[in-house]
């Protein structure tokens, strides 16, 4: 029983932490949110009603986030937030996953910032980015099962991202008149 | 009382052609595809399909929407049973009992449960959309801003209260949301709040991308997140609708009914709060609580009932109030502002009729899935086998469509990729993005009305909590943010158990 109150307050301590640090972020956030509030323009100048300024709603925001940052770091304090615990070296099964991840955000902000929107037609940009995506997605897979890149992935990962890219063309501009970046 | 049921036959034979036919089964069809893919939601769904139904005529567009609605929450009790991952947050409460059904060889039963338990569970839904849609618009007609005040500062406390198990974390999301409404022209003044000089704010984040963002880039890169694969349970047996189960457990089935309903009514709860809440009633009445979690039939039925009936049920102050039940309504919401349709309590004035068309609607959407659920469960089960390398790429450029389309704008694309990337890392440390899409969605009623109110009262806050309907919304609101306090939880458990005890 012991040991099991000492686990819990162990999975506790680092949760608790977290949240400490978010309240942090939270009242922070709620006090700009209220300083910009209050030095908002009341537009007395036109002869508005008082009661309609525009920082009215926004100030109260902000002090009712500052309000609940408060209170979350008070719960975190009381759960152990500042008790050292032994740091745990327990990982997932492999950094896949993270990994994976980061490749594929980087795949999305180069595809939106850096393609899309530039001259290129919507289907190109479209395809480059599916084939792109799943030549990444499937390299865990490969490293897995330690087998190289094979033409007939990349062809393959080249026709779905030419019909993916071409189908959503087709479908929305062609068919449904909706305007593509 | 005639001349209504003249529109709703009018509103009934309108939808009776074969392109109208068409787009609902069309509509249902790519719902029940997204539902059955674990990660893709309503929300992403409807907020889609509004870009892509963006030309078309208002009741064809929203018919589609209305029908992916259905159809979404109905697909995701597919994976729920077959991968014991659900399809949609809704379909949560049906994987304990969906899944052991499917790991004893009785996946098509647990399917044809689904298919009776969800036809039934709208079509009694739509009984209650159709009756009391006209009385709560009726009733609202006598709101003022004070009353639209509470009701959306209600919605979204209740969305931080239900969703998720920390409600300090919910409301800090609801707050957020609000904020986030807050930037752009305000709607009085055309004032620019928190644009920093960017041309760009000064419309605001639209409601689309931010929903497509927090919805649909979160949920990739969440399922990306993960590297493993489900192994999915093949589908042996019949699965066609099971209608003398429906009759069997018919107590359980109202109960349901009634239940999601109910909360669907709720500003703010989610189709999950009904599912569950079923579960938990069906169980609480249940002879054989032990099979609950393990195969139970009632426990099943319940759950699917549940979030099904309350899809009707967030329809109605959707479109009697103006006030979404749920994300999901609230892109439907949006959706029906985009093509001209103001819903609020003007609705039964302005566009009588189209209240009964979302009766019919929602009654094609329930034999859609009918259809759906007695000729096509084994092809649509194929979706599942679309790996996740190839699906979400393809996911992601179709979020990119669903953001720019609106405006036509790129600055809302960097909006959804900006969302997306905080709603991931904000889902992380325990924060629902539920909280803050009603947030976004109820933040400009909120202003408005805190403002209208006080100009109307020259300053005093007092009518905010006299006013009759107001002191309802207000203590509602109050006490549900009390409860979080554990010495008022423990303080209203004794009063009831001193109640139980007296009588």
């Amino acid at each position: 029983m012991n040991d099991s109150t000492e686990d819990g307050a162990r999975d506790r301590a680092p949760r608790a932490r977290r949240n400490l640090q978010d309240a942090v972020v939270w009242v922070v956030l709620g006090a700009i949110i209220l300083v910009a509030s209050l030095s908002m323009d009341r537009l007395e100048s036109q002869g508005i009603n008082p009661y309609t300024a525009p920082g009215l709603l926004p100030g109260l925001l902000g002090v009712a986030m500052m309000c609940l940052g408060v209170l979350l770091a008070l719960r975190s304090l009381g759960e152990g937030a500042t008790r050292h615990t032994p740091v745990s070296v327990s990982r997932g099964p492999d950094g896949s996953g993270h990994g994976q991840l980061t490749r594929v955000l980087a795949l999305c902000l180069i595809f939106t910032v850096a393609l899309l929107g530039h001259g290129l037609p919507f289907w190109l940009v479209g395809a480059i980015f599916v084939s792109a995506s799943i030549l990444t997605l499937q390299q865990a897979q490969r490293k897995a099962a330690q087998k190289r890149l094979e033409l007939r992935e990349i062809a393959s990962a080249v026709a779905i991202g030419l019909g993916a890219g071409g189908a959503i063309t087709l479908i929305f501009q062609t068919l449904f008149l909706v305007r593509l970046p | 009382m005639f001349s209504g049921l003249a529109e709703f036959g009018q509103a009934y034979l309108g939808f009776l052609n074969p392109l109208s036919i068409a787009y609902g089964l069309g509509g249902t069809f790519i719902g029940i595809m997204v539902g059955c893919l674990p990660g893709l939601s309503a929300t992403l769904c409807i907020a889609l399909l509004t870009t892509l139904t963006i030309k078309l005529p208002a009741n064809d567009a929203i018919l589609i929407l209305i029908c992916s609605y259905v159809g979404t929450l109905y697909g995701g009790s597919r994976t729920a049973i077959l991968l014991n991952i659900p399809g949609t947050a809704a379909n949560a409460a049906s994987c304990a009992d969906g899944h052991a059904l499917a790991l004893r060889g009785e996946a098509g039963r647990a399917i044809g449960i689904a298919t009776s338990g969800a036809f039934t569970s709208v079509l009694f839904g739509v009984l209650c959309l159709a009756a009391f849609t006209p009385l709560l618009a009726n009733v609202a007609l006598s709101f003022g801003a004070q009353e639209f005040f509470w009701l959306a500062l209600l919605g979204v406390t209740l969305s931080g209260s239900i969703v998720g198990d920390d409600p300090l974390k919910g409301w800090l999301m609801g707050i957020l949301g609000l904020f986030v409404a807050q930037i752009g022209q305000e709607g009085l003044y055309a004032y620019d709040r928190f644009t920093f000089g960017w041309d760009q704010l000064s419309g605001g984040i639209g409601l689309i991308p931010a929903l497509v963002g927090a919805f649909g880039f979160s949920e990739i890169l969440t399922t990306l997140a993960d590297p493993i694969e489900r192994k999915i349970v093949s589908v042996r047996d019949s699965s066609l609708p099971r209608f003398r189960e429906v009759l069997q457990y018919w107590p359980t089935v109202l109960r349901s009914g009634v239940i999601g309903v109910a909360t669907g009514l709720l500003p703010g709860v989610g189709e999950d709060t009904g599912a569950w809440m079923s579960y938990a009633a069906a169980r609480a009445f249940s002879r054989e609580k032990e099979k609950f979690g393990h195969g139970s039939i009632d426990g099943l039925m319940a759950a699917e009932t549940g979030d099904m009936a309350s899809i009707p049920g967030h329809l109605i102050p959707c479109l009697a109030l103006g006030i979404p039940g749920s994300a999901p309504s609230a892109v439907l919401l949006a959706a029906m502002i985009i093509h001209g349709i103001q819903p609020g309590p003007m609705l039964m004035i302005q566009h009588p009729q189209f209240v009964y068309d979302v009766v019919a609607m929602t009654s094609l959407a329930m034999v859609s899935i009918l259809i759906f659920g007695l000729f096509m469960v084994r092809p649509l089960l194929l979706v599942l086998r679309i790996k996740r390398a190839i699906l979400m790429p393809i996911v992601f450029l179709l979020c990119t469509v669903g953001a720019f389309a609106g405006a036509s704008r790129l600055f809302d694309v960097y909006c959804m990729v900006a969302i997306g990337i905080g709603a991931f890392f904000l889902r992380k440390r325990g924060y629902h993005m539920a909280p803050f899409v009603l947030g976004l969605v109820l933040g400009s009623v909120l202003d408005k009305s805190l403002r209208r109110g006080l100009v109307l009262t020259e300053g005093s806050i007092v009518p905010f909590f006299t006013r009759p309907i107001s002191m309802g919304f207000a203590i509602v609101t109050i006490v549900t943010m009390l409860l979080y306090i554990p010495a008022c939880r423990r303080a209203v458990r004794r009063a009831v158990s001193a109640v139980r005890i007296s009588g």
